[in-house]
């Protein structure tokens, strides 16, 4: 297996805007001659290289392209031109609701979550109690899912997510949600997975001081454009500014 | 084409997850839980019987529940796996937009967990074969390889519109409506040979006339109807290509509309 790795060259990302979303809608504007859709460029003309051992931050306002640029690493969505390739398996961490069923308990949601993320049960198996002692809530792991806080919610998607078995992590907004305690144990548990060299970690963040204590590198995107890529203190002076 | 069976071995535990979630879900917080899937089919049957068999008196050789069964419960294997088929994706919208793995997962696994469903009613239609004293024909092996035809058929189906619903919901409501019309242009309630002669032929091209008559004449020991039930595999065949061919083309813009 090949090292993990990221390459974007030229890469653009182009998405039709539907606002008609039903037939009713659809037919008057067909026949008042509209184009049926818009087209919103979402990411334009980006290039970079994200090597083993990076972890990197993602910056910007809302709607600069972060979550475009997550989904085209995730492999769930593709570029309308460039090319991008993705060395490595991917695990992201999914939203709060996503790879969950709030009827069910918390260990059929660990194993429902891990399976969606492309773990076996073997594998998962081996990091269960891994994965519950990292969430701190083992009492309620019977009970179902609806019966859980959001912070209780969050802190189990967080904890699967970072024991899967990946060599890519994409980690989207999660440090805003949950206690600071927790949060510090994820900036820990972060900087192990760093400490492996092999892996690669992507950090979308607003969080200024996050970013630069944990990252070596960011990325500030602006209207879908790369305006800098370097060390985080001049990417946020940059940021702070523009 | 072999990428069809992929998310088979590749992704079987994933597979088996959803298949869980969507069984496991769907009657928590209920008191008769997992019975719903009998009590269903018993109900119609009981409404049905009244009607077709009591009120119209329909002309059939074997007692009514039995002959209404045979083609009812694969019936509501067909109409709940597309239904629910269809709005997969849509429902896992999240998912789609989040994590990278073959879709085709998300609509087999709620085809797979009404097919678990379809096999727990089977138990109530071996009952009534106890009650009714009935023969069963040897030719009832059969079963299965029609059962496979519907199963492909629904396959078919199930990613056509799946796909299709993603970009207009407007599918999801035509579907439903689509499948109360096919159910009464198939023999399901009534027996074919009510249906009149000069309209046979176009009737006999709705593939779900070969397949129904096909489960009755091997659970029954009639003649098995070879050319319109060739026809309704070599329909479903073509289903499932379309099927597979328009899912694959724009599975990669799945997260990009949904």
């Amino acid at each position: 297996m090949s090292d993990p790795k990221i390459t974007f060259t030229n890469v653009t990302k182009d998405f039709s805007l539907q606002g008609d979303k039903t037939f009713k809608e659809l037919l008057p504007s067909l026949l008042e001659g509209k184009s049926w859709a818009k087209q919103l460029r979402a990411l334009n003309n980006i290039s970079f290289k994200i090597n083993k051992g990076e972890t990197v931050g993602i910056v910007g306002h809302n709607g600069a392209g972060k979550s475009t640029l997550m989904k085209l690493i995730a492999g769930v969505s593709y570029p309308t031109t460039g090319k991008m390739t993705i060395q490595g398996k991917v695990a992201p961490l999914i939203e709060l609701g996503g790879g969950f069923h709030y009827d069910l308990n918390g260990y059929e949601n660990i194993y429902l979550n891990s399976a969606i993320l492309g773990m076996h049960k073997k594998e998962i198996d081996l990091v269960l109690e891994d994965i519950i002692e990292f969430s701190e809530i083992r009492e309620f792991l019977h009970e179902p899912l609806k019966r859980f806080s959001t912070g209780m919610v969050m802190r189990l998607a967080f904890s699967i997510a970072i024991h899967a078995r990946a060599d890519i992590y994409l980690i989207d907004e999660v440090l805003a949600v949950g206690d600071t305690d927790f949060q510090k144990k994820c900036l820990k548990r972060l900087k192990e997975i760093k400490a492996d060299k092999n892996k690669i970690i992507v950090f979308i963040s607003h969080d200024e001081k996050a970013v630069k204590s944990f990252c070596d590198r960011a990325i500030l995107l602006e209207h879908g454009k790369l305006v800098i890529d370097s060390v985080p203190k001049e990417v946020f002076a940059k940021y702070s500014s523009g | 084409m072999l990428t069809i069976f992929k998310p088979f071995y590749k992704y079987k535990f994933l597979l088996y997850q959803l298949v869980q979630r969507e069984i496991k879900a769907r009657y928590k917080q209920s008191v008769v839980g997992y019975f719903w899937v009998i009590l269903n089919p018993l109900v119609l049957m009981a409404v049905y019987t009244f009607v077709f068999s009591v009120v119209f008196r329909f002309p059939v050789d074997i007692p009514y529940p039995l002959f209404l069964f045979a083609a009812l419960l694969p019936w509501n294997f067909l109409q709940q796996g597309i239904m629910s088929a269809t709005n997969s994706l849509v429902n896992n919208d999240i998912l789609l937009k989040k994590v990278a793995f073959p879709r085709e997962v998300i609509p087999y696994s709620v085809l797979i967990a009404k097919g678990v469903d379809f096999v727990f009613s089977l138990l109530l239609f071996l009952l009534l074969i106890v009650v009714f004293k009935v023969n069963l024909s040897a030719s009832i092996i059969l079963f299965i390889p029609i059962l496979l035809i519907q199963v492909i058929l629904m396959t078919g189906l199930a990613l056509l519109l799946s796909t299709f619903n993603l970009f207009y919901r407007d599918i999801q409501y035509l579907t439903n409506l689509v499948l109360m019309v096919w159910m009464y242009m198939s023999p399901v309630v009534y027996p074919l040979s009510m249906v009149p002669a000069k309209y046979i032929w176009l009737y006999k091209l709705n593939p779900m006339v070969g397949i129904i008559e096909g489960y009755r004449a091997v659970i029954f020991g009639y003649p098995l109807e070879y050319s319109i039930l060739s026809w309704a595999l070599f329909v479903s065949l073509i289903s499932l290509l379309l099927g597979f061919l328009v899912f694959k083309k724009f599975e990669k813009v799945f997260a990009d509309i949904v």
